[in-house]
């Protein structure tokens, strides 16, 4: 068998394998259980009214477009802090992995070394 | 149903509640091994949602967020207390066939090698086989980037795969 | 947790630092444009951290998590992180005259090599080099060829690598299954 075929067999049995489960009758009411000794939910509250008069319709305009304008540098500068946190994360994992595999091949070749030595 | 939990009715939660025990359970149990340190986090995770529900903006998104949830706080409770992580494969076992008929040995051998495996390898296996996400669902569901997802699926399947032959070899 | 795995790294760089004085070398690497083989492979990771982006990733690394705290300090002394990686479906796919560009520049005097290792049962060879000034290393490369993966690794600064190893496990680097030290390297599980 390929290791391609072999991969999509391994796949298959894992599908199988890991079937969900259930988690018995006792868990909804357990659930709801510890809730009732929650505070009780309440509906969202209602908008506020709207704001009356031209100028302070032109004046909350620009507020909200410097807020946006504001918001979305943020959220760009979000994204580009949290893609560079994920590109460091994943060149140390790279390095360590790479680190992991030399110190795997120095050790076969100690252990082949040492196997050699005590066969003679 | 989504809507209703919003407005505050318990019922309607606890239908919510009964909509993803399975899949929220599952998780949590493959990743811990342990029935009732899953069961635990599990109802943590519904209580988490219920104070937070507002937070959560439609049907696709709920399923979204009870993963992560359930995934971050699992690998968490790894990290702070690791002996979950070597529950006998005999416990785990036994825990999952209180729940199902008999199972094939494979199927048993192929849970228990998943539940050896590193967290964060585990998360990324069981979010892939268990629920079914491609690579960058589940990238974004770990906050993991997507290459490391990879990488851990490539890995985790040659280890699987070396481990269940090793197995085959032993019984010969 | 015990950091000899890394004795058989730290103790040569330890050496090194200590004895040799040089000039100021460029411990960053020029990498070639692996455009061409980023096209034939399956999957390609191209990281360029500069000293502003690894500033910008630090900002997103949380304090108060002791993970990410221990991210920081790591990087702490760093001013680049670079890395080329290519995964094919074919076995020795890439070609070697790009990475042999790369191993030309590491053949200049600054650039010490700590480590060139086979396995032949794997069929994988890693090159790694420590570039040293004023005896402090200021630099770390890896070259690392697989059948189906090979990967460039420039680090500009200086990085602890028992820091490093501690991280295993953590963010997604893998725990790595390694045999612990002192045994024969048979994955001591057993089977039930």
């Amino acid at each position: 068998m390929s290791e391609n075929q072999q991969n999509e067999a391994l796949q298959l049995r894992l599908r199988a394998a890991l079937r969900r489960v259930d988690p018995g009758e006792g868990f909804a009411p357990g659930v709801m259980a510890r809730i009732a000794a929650e505070p009780a939910r309440t509906a969202r509250p209602a908008r506020a009214g709207a704001v009356a008069g031209w100028l302070a319709f032109g004046l909350a305009a620009s507020l909200v477009l410097a807020a946006l304008l504001a918001h979305e540098w943020q959220a760009r500068r979000l994204e580009q802090g949290r893609e560079a946190r994920r590109q460091l994360l994943e060149a140390l994992r790279v390095t360590d992995e790479k680190l992991n595999l030399a110190y795997r091949a120095v050790n076969s070749q100690e252990r082949a070394a040492s196997a050699e030595h005590s066969g003679a | 149903m989504l809507t209703q939990a919003l407005a505050g009715e318990r019922a309607a939660f606890a239908a919510l509640v009964r909509q993803h025990q399975r899949a929220v359970y599952s998780l949590a149990l493959r990743m811990l091994s342990d029935r009732h340190a899953a069961e635990d986090l599990a109802q943590e995770v519904f209580l988490q949602l219920y104070r937070n529900l507002s937070a959560v903006s439609s049907q696709a998104h709920l399923a979204f967020w009870l993963r992560k949830v359930t995934m971050h706080r699992s690998i968490d409770r790894l990290r702070r207390a690791p002996r979950l992580e070597s529950a006998a494969p005999a416990e785990l076992a036994a825990a999952v066939s209180e729940t199902q008929p008999a199972d094939p040995l494979l199927e048993r051998r192929l849970r228990a090698l998943v539940g050896e495996l590193p967290p964060a390898a585990r998360a990324v296996v069981l979010l892939r086989y268990q629920e079914d996400l491609d690579p960058a669902d589940i990238a974004r569901t770990l906050g993991m980037p997507l290459n490391t997802v990879k990488s851990h699926l490539r890995r985790s399947l040659a280890q699987l795969r070396e481990r269940l032959d090793e197995t085959a070899a032993a019984l010969i | 947790m015990s950091c000899s795995r890394w004795r058989w790294l730290l103790a040569p760089v330890a050496t090194l630092a200590a004895s040799v004085a040089l000039a100021a070398p460029p411990a960053m690497l020029n990498l070639p444009d692996f455009d061409a083989l980023a096209r034939k492979a399956t999957e390609s990771v191209n990281i360029s951290l500069d000293t502003s982006l690894l500033g910008l990733a630090a900002g997103f690394l949380d304090s108060s998590n002791p993970d990410d705290a221990a991210t920081k300090e790591l990087i702490a002394g760093l001013k680049g992180i670079y890395v080329r990686s290519f995964t094919f479906d074919q076995d020795f796919a890439y070609p070697s005259a790009q990475v042999d560009q790369v191993r030309r520049q590491l053949a200049a005097p600054a650039w010490q090599r700590l480590v060139q290792v086979s396995n032949s049962r794997d069929r994988t060879h890693v090159d790694v080099y420590v570039s040293v000034d004023r005896g402090v290393a200021n630099g770390l490369a890896i070259i690392a060829s697989e059948p189906r993966e090979f990967t460039i690794v420039n680090i500009v600064g200086s990085i602890d690598l028992a820091k490093l190893h501690r991280l295993e496990g953590k963010f997604g680097i893998p725990k790595l299954d390694l045999p612990p030290e002192g045994r024969d390297g048979k994955d001591g599980k057993s089977d039930k």
